[in-house]
């Protein structure tokens, strides 16, 4: 069905980061928040996606906002970071979904969603960091990379699980002994994203914990935050529900906290 | 959401959060009537990778439970849950609790018709006397040890010393359809009340046909549960007999007392070839009547159909489906070598499995499929995780993807608007079985190799 061949052939096609976006990274890494977005500011792809996702209700501003610096000042360094990574993410989405019913709207706004419940769990675990802020960005790509690989196989992927309620990740682990958290891993390399945040993605999966306690912290709180947005409606519509699988004994110890957090009743 | 079934119960694994928006999406009209198809004995919804749920979240399912027992008369409920979710269900329904709750998958299958497993030693402890004894009873009922513990302390103390404990579980309205089970190479079907002219109705007619046709020799009717039977069901099970034995096959009737019924109709349904047994394990547990009953060494005489040409038409799609799935399943590539118009012939049939599954409705038949033992360790790599040399596991999982193979087939064929259903697959251990069952049936032998590995496929009626 899908062999480590396709999955090489698949990580050797992703595009390296764009020049742009290379040095928009490289000014909000030093802090020069003004440098970096006159970078972003020419290239018109990425600031029509920064105009479209801050004007979400998400982030909650009352008036709309168009201007990039600006756009920029408002999120800071480490949200203005975070959105770069979620921008580049975009440009692996696909024009057309074929197995989860999404589309460029709806996939923006789970990357929203995640973005900034994210930030809320780690002002709320007083966690101050650029990389780890941006962490979250890097987890949709499980999604894109499951699209791609299993959207022509989607009678087979049926029909196995009919006998057998195998998730995607589990699926490919046995076909190929690399799973679509091993890709997201392999995508965070290529565009040099820093190695903190493919610990924390590869903790969120829900079957590798890490032996590094803090990143399995985040790994868990990453992981029931995952699951919080994929059973919202729009995106168990998408039948994103079960592309993992939902590991509940991972975050037991957190989910309280999380319940209270995130205003759960 | 459509539910994975397996061993006659059927599974919705929903995951995270379950509230009144989400979960209307999760099990839509069709997942509904999908369910209905399902020949299943008990319909669940596990908990297990739920961490939230509230009345509303729930309310749609309890809503999917009433129309699967309104229209089919099983088992329904939730299972896989911890004693939280246990006591937020029983609060939630405090009184109109009418589906049934199982801790875990494993104590459903005890109460599952369809489920073949050895006796069990059960410790039964609720806080409801009359739960107590229904759970006692319908564990009675199904061939298991139910003990019932006086106290929560004489619970605790015991505990360790049962296969099973039951606490946190309670019985809702148990099903009464004619659950089917295959144990070896018998079939069984489970009955129970009043049995009646409604028999007919209630039994898979198709079902029992295809079943003959595939080389089942044994039919046991599980009727530990029967409180009587009327004249139209003893015609019903003479009629039966009497066609069936035209296939060489028989039918038993085990745990029917005969106080159950007048002396007159045993007479007559002996007449007609049927054997009572006091146990089931009378008939499982003797090897050699076994051997008998399953028709290891007669020869089929009614069930000589040979291939036909609508069969046939359609063997280039039931070798995709086969090619397909096998391809899918091990990643190995399959290479046609020979296809032939004979019985089933093998040269070497050291280290094979086979599998049989049959169709009916539009076009009926049979595929066989002869596997090395390989292919069918591979497939277990995916379906399981593991490598394994457990025959029993090797067997099932080959049955796992003969039902694979039958589902592809179902698609396919409806494309081209040919609808067929499918019978549970039959499996193999040793292939002189298989021979000496197909002994005198042609059909189209397709000679193929999966990396080098013979693997056979043959197509008949």
């Amino acid at each position: 069905m899908i062999t480590k061949e396709m999955i090489d052939l698949y990580i050797q096609k992703i595009p390296p980061a764009p020049k742009a976006l290379q040095k928009t990274i490289h000014y909000l890494n030093i802090g020069e928040l003004t440098k970096a977005s006159s970078v972003a500011k020419e290239d018109l792809a990425l600031s029509s996606y920064l105009k479209s996702i801050v004007n979400k209700p998400i982030y909650g501003f009352r008036n709309n906002v168009s201007d990039i610096p600006q756009i920029f000042g408002i999120l800071g360094v480490s949200g203005a970071k975070q959105s770069v990574y979620n921008y580049l993410l975009t440009l692996l989405s696909p024009d057309k979904w074929s197995l989860f019913k999404l589309n460029s709207n709806s996939f923006h706004e789970l990357q929203a969603q995640l973005s900034v419940k994210w930030k809320i769990i780690l002002k709320h675990l007083n966690i101050l960091d650029k990389d780890i802020e941006s962490a979250i960005t890097l987890l949709p790509a499980s999604i894109i990379v499951c699209d791609a690989l299993f959207g022509e196989k989607i009678e087979d992927v049926n029909l196995l699980r009919s006998v057998n309620n195998l998730d995607f990740n589990t699926i490919l682990m046995r076909l190929c002994k690399f799973d679509l958290f091993d890709i997201c891993e392999e995508i965070s390399i290529k565009w040099e994203m820093p190695e903190n945040i493919s610990k924390i993605i590869q903790a969120s999966s829900g079957k590798k914990e890490s032996s590094e306690d803090s990143i399995n912290i985040l790994g868990k709180w990453m992981h029931l935050l995952l699951f919080y947005e994929l059973s919202q409606p729009i995106f168990v519509k998408a039948e994103l529900n079960d592309f993992i699988d939902f590991n509940i004994e991972y975050v037991s110890d957190i989910y309280e906290e999380f319940a209270q957090l995130m205003d759960i009743k | 959401m459509r539910a994975v079934i397996k061993n006659g119960i059927g599974i919705f694994s929903p995951q995270g959060f379950l509230d009144g928006n989400n979960s209307s999406i999760l099990v839509t009209f069709e997942d509904i009537e999908a369910t209905k198809k399902l020949n299943a004995d008990i319909i669940l919804v596990s908990l297990k990778k739920v961490i939230f749920f509230n009345r509303n979240g729930l309310d749609i399912f309890v809503k999917l439970f009433t129309k699967i027992r309104k229209d089919k008369h099983i088992t329904v409920g939730f299972c896989d849950y911890d004693e939280k979710k246990f006591n937020a269900i029983k609060n939630f329904y405090a009184n109109d609790l009418n589906f049934s709750l199982f801790q875990t998958k494993e104590i459903a299958e005890l109460f599952s018709p369809t489920y073949s497993n050895d006796k069990r030693d059960v410790l039964i402890y609720t806080d409801d006397k009359s739960q107590n004894s229904a759970i006692a009873i319908e564990l009675h009922d199904n061939g298991h040890n139910p003990i019932l513990a006086q106290s929560k302390q004489d619970f605790l103390n015991k505990k360790d010393n049962f296969d099973y404990v039951i606490s946190n579980s309670i019985l809702g309205c148990m099903g009464n359809s004619v659950a089917t089970r295959v144990t070896g190479n018998a079939i069984i079907y489970t009955i129970s009340t009043f049995l009646d002219a409604e028999i007919g109705n209630k039994f898979n007619i198709a079902y029992h046909n295809n079943s003959l046709n595939i080389g089942f020799k044994l039919f046991i009717f599980d009727a530990y549960k029967v409180v009587s039977m009327n004249i139209h069901a003893l015609n019903f099970f003479s009629k039966l007999a009497s066609y069936s034995a035209e296939y060489n096959a028989t039918i038993c009737f085990a745990g029917l007392s005969s106080t159950k019924f007048p002396e007159s109709f045993k007479e007559t349904l002996e007449d007609s070839g049927i054997m009572f047994f006091n146990q089931m394990d009378d008939i499982l547990n003797d090897e050699k009547q076994l051997k008998e009953l399953t028709g290891v060494t007669s020869v089929n005489t009614k069930n000589k159909r040979h291939i036909n040409k609508a069969t046939v038409s359609e063997l280039p799609n039931l070798i995709d489906a086969t090619v397909a799935t096998i391809e899918m399943m091990t990643n190995a590539k399959a290479l046609k070598e020979s296809v032939n118009i004979q019985e089933v012939t093998l040269k070497n049939h050291t280290d094979m499995v086979a599998s049989s599954i049959g169709f009916y409705g539009d076009l009926d038949g049979m595929i066989i499929l002869v596997f090395p033992i390989d292919i069918a360790k591979k497939t277990c790599e995916l379906l399981i995780g593991e490598e394994t040399d457990d025959t029993d596991m090797i067997l099932d999982t080959l049955s796992e993807l003969v039902n694979i193979v039958g589902g592809k087939m179902k698609t396919i064929l409806s494309d081209e608007n040919v609808n067929i259903n499918i019978t549970l697959p039959r499996t193999y251990q040793k292939i002189s079985t298989l021979l000496e069952n197909t002994k005198g049936r042609k059909g189209v032998q397709v000679d193929l190799a999966f990396d080098g590995k013979k693997f056979l496929f043959f197509l008949t009626r």
